[in-house]
This record gives C-alpha cells, sequence and structure tokens, in this order.
C-alpha cells in the first residue's frame, strides 16, 4: 500500500481552440508541433503528453514559468479543466470516467484545493469559509465549526474564526486557504502557487509551517511554484515544465546534479547546492587514494554517505584533513579531500 | 537584448515631416518646426490652403478642416449672392404691383359711378383709393430699402469671405502639423496629397454649393429651378422639401392598427390572465396599506424606518407622513405606493432571474440588451398605446407601463453583479465540489449582493417617476392629482401634489438606502 501511486497521470494532452480534437488527431498521426497547431487549427497546445505519478504521502513538486502550463496540469486532477487525451486516476479512480456527482464527491472529499489568490468568500467569516466544503456536503453546522476549529488552530489561527478575510492579512488569508482545503480531510492536496502572492519572509514562513503539517499528516501533495528555491525545500520530487511538458523529474538532488538540459541547468545554477549535494555523489575511490604531505587518513574525519556539503564543508575547517566517507554498514567506500570538496561545491560533481 | 528582433528606429523629425508631407516638403518641414518651436499661438501662413479652402482640406485629407470651411464658404458665397442677384424685395414690388392695380380698378369704377351720377358713391371709391395709395407708398418705401441692403449684404459677404480665407491661411498648418503627429502614430492616417481624396472634395463640393447658393439667391427656386431645364423634369422641381407626402406612412399605419387590433383579439385571454394577475398583487397591498387603520400603518413604516435606516431617516420618515395626512394626501398616497409598489416587486421577482440568466450566457445578454435599451430609451408614450389597446385602461395596465420602464436597472445590475464575481472564487468553490446551485446560491447571489440592492434601489426610484404617466392611462393616486392640476393649470395643486412624490421618493430611497448601507457597515 504504502508504494502505491495515489496519483497517476499518462499521457495527458490538453489543447484550448473550437478544433481542439481534430488538432489532437494531427498530432497524434502526423506529430505536428506547437507552432504548426496554432497555425493550422489555430489552438493553442497547453499540456503536451504528460505523464507521472504520485506515491502516497509524498509532496510532488511542478515547477515551471508562468505560461508553462503547471497551473492547467493541476487542474486536470481534479478535473476543473477537461483533458483532450490522456489518462489520470486519483486514488485509483478514472477521474475522466466520473459521472458529475462522483466528481463533485471526490472533490468536497477526496481532493482539497488551495489556491494562489486564496479565493475566500467576502462576506463569511474565517470558520464560515473553513466550513464551506463541509456546508457544501450538507453537515450539520456543529459539525463543521467543530472541524474548522480543529483545522484553524492546526494553522495556528486560534481567535480569528469570527473576523472577514479582509480584516486578515495576505499570510493569514493563505493559512485560512490552507485550512478550507484541509477542513475535508483529503487524502490529496493540490496547491497552486499557494505562496507566490506573498513577501518572502511571509512565504518563508508559510513553508515552514506547511512542511511541518505536512511531515505531520502525510497528505498526498501536489505542489506548483514557479520558484525552485521552494521546489527544493519543499518536494520529495520535482517536475520541471516548459511550454507545456515535463521536461525533467527527479529528487531535488538529481535535478541540481544532473539537470537534463540547458533549460534546467540554467535554473539550477543560481541554486546553493550545499545542502542538497551529499558525500557519496562527489567522493573518490578510496583504494587509489594517496596521502598528500601533512594528510594522514587514520585522523580523517569518518562521516556518513549522505553527509551534505555544508556539515562537510565545516569537518573539512575543523580537522584540516581529508575526509573518509562509510556506507549505511560503516564500511569506508571513498574519500573526499580539499581539492574534491571545492570542486563539489563549485560544480555539484567533481 | 531584444527578443523580438524588432527595434523601431526613431525617426528624425525633418525626414519624417517630408515623408509626411511628400508634396512641398520643405516648405512643410520648415512650417511645422516653426509651429513646434512655438508655445503661443505660430503665425504660419500657407497660401494654398487661403487660395483653395476646402478643396486644400480634402488633397491633404484633412477632413475637419474641409467641412468647416466648406459651410463656411459657402455662407459668405450665399450672401454675395443674394447681394448681387437676390431679387430682395421681391415681396414688397409683388405687392405693390397689386395695390396699383386695385388703385387703378377703384379709380376706374369711381370714374364709371361718376359717369352714371352716383357721386356719393364713388366719393368712397375714392376715399379708398387714396387710402390704397398711401399704403403703396409704404410698400415702395420697403422695398427701395430692401433693394439698397443688397450692397450692404455684398460687401459683408465679401468681407467675410476675405476673413475666412485669413483663417483658412493662419489655421491650415497648424491643423496639418497636428494631422502629421498623428500620423507619427497611426500610418493608416492619410499623409502627402491624394488624387482619390481630391475627387471626393470636388464631387462634395459640387453636391453643396450650387443647390444652396441657388436656393438662397431666386426667391421661389422651385419655379425658376423648372423654368431653366425648361419644364424638362417637370413644372416645379422640389428643392425645398422632400417631394413625398404621407401616402407611405399612412399605408404603414393602417397596417399597425391592423396587427395592433387583431393581436388583440388572438390573445386577449393571455392578456387578462396578465391583468388579473397584476390586480391580484395591487389588490393585496392596497388591503395592507389601505384598509388597516392609519395609525397602525404609519406607526409600522417609522418604526421601520428606525430599525432599518436609524433615527435620523425616521425622523424624516415622520415628518413625510404627517406632510401626507395634514395636506389630505393619504390615501392618495397610499393608491401610489401600492401602485409602485406591485411595479417595483414585479420588476424584482422578474428581474433578478432575468439579471442572473444574462449574467451568466453572453449570448442571451447580447439579444436582451437591446431589448433593454428600448425599454429605457423608448418614451413611455409610445407603449402606452399598445398597453391600452391589449389591457385597457386603469391600475393593472399603469403598473405594467412602470416594469416596461423601471424593469431594466435591476436586470442589467444583476448581471453585472454576477458578471463580476471573481472567475477564481468561482473556480475554488468548484474545487470543493459545488453543484451549479450550491455555487449560485453561495457564492455567485451574495458576491453580486451590492449591485442587486443598487439595482433594486435604482427601479423603485423610476418607479416612482411613472406614476404621473400611469396616471394618463387611468391609474389613480398622486399622479392623477398632478395630471388634473396640469389641466386645469392649478398650480398650487400641482406643487403639492408633486411635493408628496417626492415625499414618497425619499422615505422609500432613504429606507432602502439606509438598509443596505447598516447591512454593509455589519458585514
Amino acid at each position: 500500500m504504502a508504494d502505491q501511486a495515489v496519483i497517476a497521470i499518462n499521457g495527458v494532452w490538453k489543447i484550448f481552440g473550437d478544433r481542439a480534437e481534430e488538432a489532437m488527431e494531427a498530432i497524434k498521426s502526423r506529430g505536428l508541433s506547437k507552432g504548426q497547431v496554432l497555425e493550422e487549427f489555430g489552438c493553442v497546445v497547453g499540456i503536451a503528453d504528460c505523464s507521472f505519478s504520485v506515491n502516497r504521502g509524498e509532496v510532488f513538486c511542478v515547477m515551471g514559468l508562468s505560461g508553462s502550463g503547471k497551473s492547467t496540469l493541476v487542474r486536470h486532477l481534479n478535473r476543473l479543466i477537461e483533458p483532450t487525451a490522456g489518462e489520470i486516476s486519483v486514488l485509483g479512480r478514472d477521474i475522466r470516467a466520473l459521472r458529475s456527482e462522483e466528481l463533485r464527491e471526490m472533490r468536497a472529499r477526496h481532493i482539497g484545493m488551495v489556491f494562489q489568490h486564496m479565493a475566500l468568500l467576502p462576506h463569511r467569516t474565517v470558520r464560515d469559509n473553513v466550513a464551506f466544503p463541509l456546508q457544501i456536503r450538507n453537515e450539520p453546522k456543529s459539525k463543521r465549526w467543530e472541524v474548522s476549529q480543529r483545522v484553524l488552530t492546526m494553522v495556528n489561527l486560534e481567535g480569528y474564526e469570527d473576523r472577514f478575510p479582509r480584516e486578515l492579512s495576505g499570510g493569514m488569508q493563505q493559512r485560512v486557504g490552507l485550512a478550507r482545503a484541509l477542513a475535508s480531510d483529503p487524502e490529496v492536496l493540490l496547491m497552486d502557487e499557494p505562496f507566490s502572492a506573498l513577501d518572502p519572509l511571509i512565504r518563508r514562513q508559510l513553508q515552514d509551517q506547511f512542511m511541518t503539517l505536512s511531515a505531520e499528516l502525510k497528505k498526498t501533495t501536489i505542489f506548483i511554484t514557479h520558484d525552485l528555491d521552494e521546489a527544493i525545500r519543499i518536494g520529495n520530487r520535482i517536475a520541471i515544465m516548459k511550454d507545456g511538458r515535463i521536461i525533467q523529474i527527479g529528487t531535488p538532488e538529481q535535478i541540481v546534479t544532473n539537470p537534463a538540459d540547458d533549460y534546467v541547468r540554467d535554473f539550477v545554477e543560481g541554486i546553493s547546492k550545499l545542502k542538497l549535494v551529499y558525500a557519496h555523489s562527489i567522493m573518490d575511490d578510496l583504494a587509489s587514494y594517496s596521502p598528500g604531505p601533512g594528510e594522514d587518513l587514520a585522523k580523517a574525519s569518518r562521516v556518513p554517505h549522505d553527509t551534505n556539503l555544508d556539515s562537510l564543508i565545516d569537518i573539512a575547517v575543523d580537522t584540516g584533513q581529508p575526509i573518509v566517507v562509510q556506507d549505511d554498514a560503516g564500511v569506508e567506500v571513498g574519500i573526499i579531500d580539499r581539492t574534491t570538496l571545492l570542486k563539489g561545491i563549485k560544480g555539484g560533481k567533481s | 537584448m531584444t527578443d523580438t528582433g524588432f527595434e523601431p528606429k526613431p525617426k528624425s523629425l525633418d525626414s519624417s515631416v517630408s515623408e509626411f508631407a511628400r508634396v512641398r516638403a520643405d516648405y512643410y518641414s520648415r512650417e511645422f518646426s516653426k509651429i513646434q518651436g512655438k508655445s503661443s499661438f505660430a503665425w504660419s501662413w500657407n497660401w494654398s490652403a487661403a487660395l483653395f479652402g476646402p478643396l486644400w482640406g480634402s488633397i491633404r485629407g484633412a477632413w475637419g478642416f474641409f467641412w468647416i470651411f466648406l459651410v463656411g464658404e459657402l455662407f459668405a458665397f450665399v450672401q454675395i449672392g443674394r447681394g448681387l442677384w437676390g431679387e430682395l424685395g421681391g415681396d414688397q414690388i409683388a405687392r405693390l404691383e397689386k395695390l396699383n392695380a386695385n388703385i387703378a380698378k377703384r379709380q376706374e369704377q369711381a370714374q364709371q359711378l361718376l359717369a352714371a351720377g352716383n357721386a356719393e358713391e364713388a366719393e368712397r371709391k375714392l376715399n379708398i383709393a387714396e387710402n390704397l395709395k398711401k399704403v403703396a407708398s409704404k410698400v415702395q418705401e420697403a422695398a427701395e430699402a430692401a433693394a439698397s441692403e443688397a450692397f450692404s449684404i455684398l460687401i459683408t459677404g465679401i468681407v467675410l469671405l476675405l476673413v475666412i480665407k485669413l483663417i483658412e491661411g493662419f489655421y491650415a498648418n497648424l491643423i496639418y502639423e497636428r494631422q502629421y503627429l498623428r500620423w507619427r502614430a497611426n500610418p493608416k492616417i492619410q499623409s502627402g496629397t491624394d488624387l482619390r481624396s481630391a475627387v471626393v472634395g470636388v464631387l462634395l463640393i459640387i453636391a453643396v454649393w450650387p443647390l444652396t447658393l441657388f436656393r438662397f439667391t431666386v426667391a421661389e427656386p422651385d419655379k425658376i429651378l423648372s423654368k431653366l431645364t425648361d419644364g424638362f423634369i417637370g413644372s416645379r422641381i422640389p428643392i425645398t422639401e422632400f417631394p413625398v407626402g404621407k401616402e407611405y406612412f399612412g399605408i404603414l399605419a393602417r397596417l399597425g392598427d391592423a396587427w395592433f387590433d387583431s393581436l388583440a383579439i388572438k390573445f386577449g385571454d393571455f392578456f387578462n390572465h396578465i391583468t388579473a394577475g397584476i390586480r391580484a398583487v395591487l389588490d393585496g397591498l392596497e388591503l395592507v396599506l389601505i384598509e388597516t387603520p392609519w395609525p397602525v400603518v404609519m406607526i409600522v413604516i417609522v418604526v421601520m424606518a428606525f430599525r432599518l435606516a436609524g433615527f435620523r431617516v425616521a425622523l424624516f420618515t415622520a415628518a413625510s407622513l404627517m406632510y401626507l395626512a395634514f395636506m389630505g394626501l393619504w390615501e392618495m398616497s397610499m393608491i401610489t405606493v401600492a401602485l409602485i409598489g406591485a411595479g417595483a416587486a414585479l420588476c424584482v421577482i422578474m428581474g433578478i432571474p432575468l439579471g442572473i440568466w444574462f449574467g451568466k450566457s453572453r449570448r442571451a445578454y447580447s439579444f436582451a440588451e437591446p431589448v433593454l435599451d428600448f425599454m429605457q430609451t423608448m418614451p413611455a408614450f409610445v407603449y402606452l398605446i399598445p398597453i391600452i389597446a391589449f389591457f385597457g385602461t386603469g391600475k393593472p395596465p399603469g403598473v405594467l407601463a412602470t416594469i416596461i420602464f423601471a424593469m431594466p436597472p435591476v436586470i442589467r445590475l444583476t448581471a453585472l453583479g454576477m458578471r463580476g464575481v471573481p472567475e477564481t472564487t468561482k473556480e475554488a468553490a468548484e474545487a470543493f465540489g459545488c453543484s451549479k446551485w450550491q455555487l449560485l446560491m453561495n457564492v455567485e447571489i451574495p458576491l453580486a449582493m451590492p449591485s442587486i440592492m443598487t439595482g433594486i434601489n435604482q427601479t423603485i426610484l423610476m418607479s416612482l417617476s411613472m406614476v404621473v404617466i400611469a396616471s394618463l392611462i387611468g391609474a389613480e393616486g398622486l399622479g392623477a392629482l398632478i395630471l388634473q392640476a396640469l389641466q386645469y393649470a392649478a398650480k398650487g395643486q400641482g406643487l403639492l401634489g408633486g411635493l408628496a412624490i417626492l415625499v414618497c421618493a425619499m422615505v422609500i430611497d432613504r429606507i432602502a438606502q439606509g438598509m443596505y448601507r447598516k447591512k454593509t457597515s455589519e458585514s
């Protein structure tokens, strides 16, 4: 059960325009490019052949610049947007095949969503905003209020229940948005650039708060962002999108150390690698290592293979000796000397 | 640095002016830089504009210049033409001729009577002739005066033409420079000289000038024109009035009558049902407002004003009700309030759902928009006629007329409010599993509420303004009082009645607004 994919999409296409079906046929049979589709059918390709799967409890970030199709993609998962082609399954159900009541049921119980612009109801108090998904499900008032109280406590907003959204700051409003998504206790959370509209300090606080909550609640989360730093901080895995296509999927370390193409490389360039690159990816072979003057392997520190660069630097500065890397079983498998470390800091992999 | 690959090069001012003017480029470059170098009026003289006037404008594509000076020069030419060839005092001369003939006739009659020995009667005829001679001499003076005016009109015309030419000469470059600036921003604007626009200009001048000049210089242009064409087109060529009377109008109007009559017969039952429905609402309201003892109604209204809109509005309401009561207008006012209440209530009941529909469906709204415009702009009298044809007279048709006039604002503002609900909010509600109905009730209507309330308020006030017009087709109440005052020119009655309507309107408006303000300040 643990490794079963909660969300799986396969070959999803979205083409906007009146002649989307024709355009789709043409793409499949003739392999037209985006520009040709626009020219021939007047249709815009929003999502092109996207596939990925997300495991239970995983935080999966989709990162891309504006116009890359990431917000469109996430809206396919609860069918706010109908795909032109492809398979979408969430919690083992074929989303495209749901009838409208089933879809509403799915949205109301199993898929929570947080929006970039909060989209709170201005005429309702914070409590009633949070309770909105429960009201849609026709839960009685007492149940609604009990739940909204509980989730508001989770996001540290107790005491604001009877306020109106406009009386709250942007960061607080987004916490209300998060609380609303959590209120129906869904298995899946869709977060569409939730922190993008906030100022950097508040954004960082909310990221921390979200990570704490996420670790505790273990909701399967799709997190959309245009900020690679945020994706790396939050995501277990990251998908990078460009022009409607996913160009790379991987863990933050894979993305940073092994970018798929120049586009990703450009992004990764400015990212600090110190916390993302680990000893095992830069170490040299221990057997072929010859100690230099003043170096003594016996005095060298032993570190586990998943020590990151940040810690390695501290150790190197303290001891002035090369560092020996051990695997999980404590066997010495590699060594990092000063040169290797500096190269690692500079370029990821030596 | 440029991703677009398109980098507009700044045009140097001189080169672009010559590109714009093309013909006489150097002259225009010089004059434009003179104009652009001045912050006050720039004296820049353009000979060709002064000489050719509107024609210059048409060649250069300066059509504003063309039209203004087409009319200006025409006016001056008309004066000159009247001075040169106008039969000034023509009327008087014709009259003089008639008078002279009359005098001669009387004198002849007098001669005959004298010859027959009837001296007394002859004397009388001669007296008449004398009197006529006095009149004739006056007419002659007038005719001479008119003829001598011709010279001064001629001078005025010439002076006027010169002044216009001066203005043309001095303004042409200023106007042309502005056209140049517009051309820089929008290359579709005409630059240089253009043969086609010159031809259009000439044709327009030919179409406008000769006939107009002819009409103003000649005394009876219709007859003279036919004489000039030698009766070729007809004995009278009508250039002063359009040669069609009411022939077509009559046919269509009769058709319209027949159509309305047949509709009234065909849908008689349907119209009767509508009338009955309106009457039911109206009767209910009148029962509440009139049959209930007046102290109860007054107290309820004042307390309602206090609860909904606060102390000051309550005070104003009490004073207004006192006015109505002491003027003996209480019952009439209540009839009026029932009338507009029924109208406004029906407007709201029908208007809000329609507004919601139009707010959601762009296509429906594009069909409805002209109908709404029609309802609001068409003078009430026009639709009063079919209303009488279909629904007869009395209060229900009055309510119907009120509905036609007062419903558009609530529809429009509801639709506006619905369209103003942010897409993101609607999307969020959908993402939480809202059905269409839940979306409407929980998100769209609450968010559109401010706009809907404004619409209701507008509708109530517009209903009030229909009170007098509704009284034209037999709706009683304050409107009938005013109508009566209008018929008998009873100024005092009109004033007091008007004040009563005003007071009713203000009370309703203040309560409605106060209610809404209170509601918004609460949330």
